[in-house]
C-alpha cells in the first residue's frame, strides 16, 4: 500500500525453479482507490476514512478469505491501522 | 388546499449558479427553488448541464462553484463535503451506480443508514436492529434479501441497480432527493417497480429532483414543476403538460431560444 503523493513501488520478480521442465510466471497488478468508488460512498454519508477503509478492504477481503482464521482477522486488524493518507 | 400551502417550506434554493469543471463552464446561471412536497423534473438535451447540476448539489470534487449559492433549509452547503451534504439529508440516485467489489451491499446500507441517523440524532442501529429495517424497505423496491449478501452493485443487472438505488433513498429518508436518470435502461416491469417506490418514499416534508429524457416515468409520477434546461440553465419552466409538449414537439425551440440569447 502506497501513501502519499511521492510513494512509488518497484518490483523485481526473481523466482528460482529447481525443475527444469516447468514454467513459471510471476504476475502483479496495481490499482488507484477508484474516486468514483470514494464519492458513491461518501454520496451515502460515510466518511472518507471509513470510506477507503472499506474499499481496501473489500478489495482484500477474497485474499483474507484464503488465510487461516486467526491471521486474517490479524491483517484485517493491521490494514485498517495502516489506512490514513493511502493514496493506491 | 389553503392550509397545505402554509405549511411549505424552502428546502433546497440554488440562486445563479455558475460552475465548471476543467475551465469550462458548465452552469450558467442555474435558479430552481424546491418546496418541501413537491416533485419537480428537469428535462433537456443530453449534455446541457443536468448531471453536472445533480453531481454539484451532491458535492462532486470535479466540479467547482465560481459563483451563485445553493441552500439546503437555509443553509450554504458549499463548505460541506459530500458526506456531510449526504447526513444533513440531500440523496443523489446514480445514473450510473457504482459497483465496490468485496464490500457486503448489507454493511454499506447499515454504516449509510446510520451516518444519516447519527446527524438526526437517531440511536445507531446494530447488525440484527438493521436488519429488520432494511427487510421492510427490501418490499418497497420488490428487492429479495440475496440483494443484500452480495457487493455493492456487483453483477447487478440495470435494474437491480437502480432499484438498490432507491432501496437506499427509502433508507436514508433524504430531505431533497435528486434522481438523475433512475429510469434509463429500465425496462417497463422494472420501471413500475422503481416508480411506485418514489412515489412510496415521497412525503409532505421532502422533495424530489426528476431528471429523465422520457415521459413514461412522469406519467407513474406527476411531477409538479417541469423545468428545461438548455446550455447551462434552466429556460423554462411549466407543469406537467410542459413534458407531454417537449415530448410531441422536442428539444428544436430551445436552440433558438439560446440564439436568440
Amino acid at each position: 500500500m502506497l501513501i502519499g503523493d511521492k510513494a512509488a513501488a518497484n518490483t523485481f520478480p526473481y523466482i528460482q525453479s529447481q525443475q527444469p521442465n516447468s514454467e513459471v510466471e510471476h504476475e502483479a497488478s496495481t490499482c488507484r482507490i477508484s474516486e468514483d468508488q470514494l464519492f458513491y460512498l461518501q454520496s451515502r454519508g460515510i466518511e472518507f476514512e471509513e470510506a477507503v477503509s472499506m474499499m481496501v478492504s473489500g478489495f482484500c477481503r477474497d485474499v483474507f478469505n484464503q488465510l487461516p482464521m486467526e491471521f486474517a482477522a490479524e491483517a484485517d486488524k493491521l490494514l485498517s491501522l495502516k489506512l490514513e493518507g493511502s493514496v493506491g | 388546499m389553503e392550509s397545505k400551502k402554509e405549511i411549505k417550506q424552502p428546502l433546497l434554493e440554488i440562486s445563479d449558479l455558475f460552475a465548471s469543471t476543467e475551465n469550462l463552464t458548465i452552469l450558467k446561471g442555474v435558479n430552481i427553488k424546491i418546496n418541501s412536497g413537491e416533485i419537480h423534473a428537469i428535462m433537456g438535451r443530453n449534455g446541457c448541464g443536468k448531471s453536472t447540476l445533480s453531481k454539484i448539489i451532491a458535492g462532486h470534487p470535479s466540479y467547482e462553484i465560481t459563483s451563485g449559492k445553493i441552500e439546503l433549509c437555509g443553509n450554504d452547503i458549499e463548505p460541506l463535503e459530500p458526506e456531510e451534504r449526504a447526513q444533513s439529508g440531500i440523496f443523489l440516485g446514480f445514473q450510473y451506480p457504482i459497483e465496490i467489489p468485496g464490500v457486503s451491499n448489507l454493511e454499506f446500507l447499515r454504516v449509510a443508514t446510520n451516518a444519516r441517523r447519527k446527524f438526526l440524532k437517531k440511536d445507531e442501529l446494530d447488525t440484527f436492529e438493521f436488519e429488520d429495517l432494511v427487510k421492510e424497505k427490501l418490499d418497497i423496491v420488490k428487492m429479495d434479501s440475496a440483494f443484500l449478501s452480495r457487493s455493492i452493485n456487483q453483477g447487478f443487472s440495470g435494474g437491480e441497480k437502480k432499484r438498490n438505488e432507491i432501496l437506499q433513498m427509502a433508507l436514508l429518508e433524504p430531505k431533497i432527493a435528486i434522481l438523475d436518470e433512475t429510469d434509463s435502461g429500465l425496462d417497463i416491469d422494472a420501471l413500475r417497480i422503481v416508480a411506485s417506490g418514489i412515489k412510496k418514499i415521497a412525503n409532505e416534508n421532502s422533495g424530489i429532483i426528476l431528471i429523465t429524457h422520457y415521459q413514461r416515468l412522469l406519467d407513474e409520477i406527476k411531477p409538479d414543476f417541469v423545468h428545461v434546461m438548455a446550455d447551462g440553465k434552466i429556460i423554462k419552466t411549466g407543469d406537467s403538460n410542459l413534458a407531454l409538449e417537449l415530448e410531441k414537439n422536442g428539444y428544436d425551440w430551445t436552440d433558438e431560444f439560446i440564439n436568440k440569447n
